[in-house]
């Protein structure tokens, strides 16, 4: 060293990119050590989506309906731990264009993991896994942007050649980037910042060798952010709110978050096409009563969705 | 020995061939119930007279592993052959059965096990993979070493059978209703071969599908 060198201290960020790349380096490391057996796979999805209330509004002026394209990719690799227990990890890379509504148009990237185990040998042991994902999600409507989180567990066993059932219970949250600076004096302006959780149960049967039915029921007790029209009423139970950008036209609409119990139906047939692919058409029905008993938010939608499996 | 109206041409030429043959020769065809060639059935012959006893060391037969598939679906062996189960996939594979003629357990390989398994009961061995729930197979152990499957026009023809009465029935894994049941009495002889013909029904088999629901992450 230099006798004139100085030492610097290094900025936060320094730090935090150097803690990554060590991270990075090691996890590639650990990766290459069980590469070799490593079971290398790719999903990927693409689909139309048609939500008759984007908004989540309850009153009919508020209503806004629209049709998505999505697709989504997840590469990654699975690794056996033991004869029981398998790891895998996915990056993930997600996609939605709206037809009409462009500010919900977005990129989602990040990565997902699952840890799953099974109790027993063969089809019908019962399994567990632990699911983890995290997405950051680029909006067009730059306020919406932000870090979408699942974590969750689920359990599940085969009971016959037919018949599958699964259950769950997961907790999500969606922390935006930035808050905006227009909201309503007196409330925060995190609007899109919400979190829940959700408990399913799912039933699944096999019509023929390619067809698959499946049901889902779930609840979830959380936080939801709707949009309407300026409503003094609505912002009395709300804790957030801010000018909303994506469904504002001719007349200004605000976003807002409340808290609301979700029961959510949904009902998806699943027909393969191969051995690697499906075609599947699903209908939700997801119903959100505020918990101050102010409405309630009924959603359909439906998709049908390509699914591809390497 | 029954007629078999509009018999293929393929089917003639296979008769045709084995005339030349110095043993009792069958030709067996296996359709479905919509008259489809069904491949993949297991047709044994158990002739009257006794089964020999095997002689010299029990072959090592293979029931591969690739593409996350068992290759081949059926595999139809002798009691006491030696079975090898080479995982010719770059993942692990997790190889059991709970089949009564043979219960085994293959934990987490790469490669060829060190040791083939011995098969020293008759019967059907529904094989599959922990890991990944799709993969099915089977091995048929049969008590004769007088056995053949059906290829994709259903068809299987079995050589220097013993002449005489012969007991044939057939097998396969969808099979509607016993195995003894399509069993058909025959008397061989040489240089004349015999054409038989069944009529099966099969039921689809559901087991776990491997083809992706979306937002069903799998065993991944």
């Amino acid at each position: 060293m230099r006798p004139d060198a100085v030492i610097e201290p290094l900025s936060t960020s320094t730090v935090s990119v150097r803690i990554a790349s060590i991270a990075l380096l090691g996890s590639l490391l650990l990766w290459r050590s069980v590469a070799t057996c490593a079971d290398w796979g790719l999903d990927a999805t693409t689909g139309l989506t048609r939500n008759d209330n984007l908004t989540n509004a309850f009153e009919s002026r508020d209503l806004k309906a629209d049709t998505a394209v999505t697709a989504t990719v997840a590469g990654g690799v699975h690794q056996q731990l033991s004869t029981s227990t398998g790891l895998g990890v996915n990056l993930v890379a997600e996609g939605t264009q709206y037809s009409r509504y462009e500010g919900l148009d977005n990129l989602g990237a990040g990565a997902r993991a699952q840890l799953r185990t099974k109790f027993g040998l063969g089809p019908e042991a019962p399994w567990a896994a632990f699911t983890a994902r995290a997405l950051h999600r680029d909006y067009r409507d730059d306020l919406r942007d932000g870090w979408d989180y699942n974590a969750g567990i689920s359990v599940g066993k085969q009971l016959s050649d037919r018949w599958s059932v699964r259950g769950s219970l997961g907790y999500d949250a969606f922390v935006a980037d930035r808050a905006s600076a227009r909201g309503v004096p007196g409330l925060s302006t995190a609007a899109y910042d919400i979190d829940g959780w959700t408990l399913g149960a799912q039933a699944a049967f096999r019509l023929t060798e390619a067809d698959l039915l499946s049901g889902a029921l779930s609840w979830r007790d959380g936080s939801v952010t709707a949009v309407t029209h300026p409503d003094l009423e609505v912002l009395e139970y709300s804790d957030a709110a801010v000018i909303d950008g994506t469904f504002s036209d001719s007349n200004r609409m605000i976003a807002y978050r409340t808290a609301a119990a979700t029961r959510t139906a949904s009902l998806t047939w699943s027909h393969a096409l191969g051995r690697s692919t499906s075609v599947n058409l699903n209908y939700t029905y997801r119903s959100s009563r505020t918990d101050h008993g102010s409405g309630t938010y009924v959603s359909n939608i439906v998709s049908v969705v390509l699914g591809y499996s390497y | 020995m029954r007629s078999i109206p509009g018999m293929p041409i393929v089917f003639t030429m296979l008769l045709a061939t084995a005339a030349a043959a110095p043993a009792a020769t069958l030709v067996a065809k296996v359709v479905g119930k919509d008259g489809k060639a069904i491949q993949n059935v297991v047709v044994v012959v158990v002739p009257e007279a006794g089964i020999p006893n095997r002689a010299g060391p029990p072959p090592i037969e293979l029931v591969d592993q690739v593409d996350k598939e068992f290759t081949p679906y059926v595999k139809p062996i002798r009691v006491g052959s030696l079975v090898a189960f080479p995982n010719k996939d770059n993942v692990q594979h997790h190889v059991y059965s709970f089949s009564p003629a043979k219960a085994f357990e293959l934990p987490l390989y790469k490669g060829t096990p060190a040791q083939p398994l011995l098969f020293d009961k008759p019967g059907v061995v529904r094989l599959g993979c922990n890991i990944h729930d799709w993969m099915i197979g089977y091995i048929y152990v049969s008590e004769t070493p007088w056995f053949g499957k059906t290829d994709q026009a259903g068809l299987a023809r079995i050589d220097k059978l013993p002449v005489g009465r012969n007991h044939v029935r057939v097998w396969h894994p969808w099979m509607i209703g016993p195995e003894e049941a399509t069993v058909r009495i025959v008397d061989l002889a040489e240089a004349q071969p015999v054409a038989l013909q069944w009529q099966i029904a099969l039921e689809p088999e559901f087991g776990s599908r491997r083809a992706p629901m979306p937002g069903d992450a799998g065993y991944r």
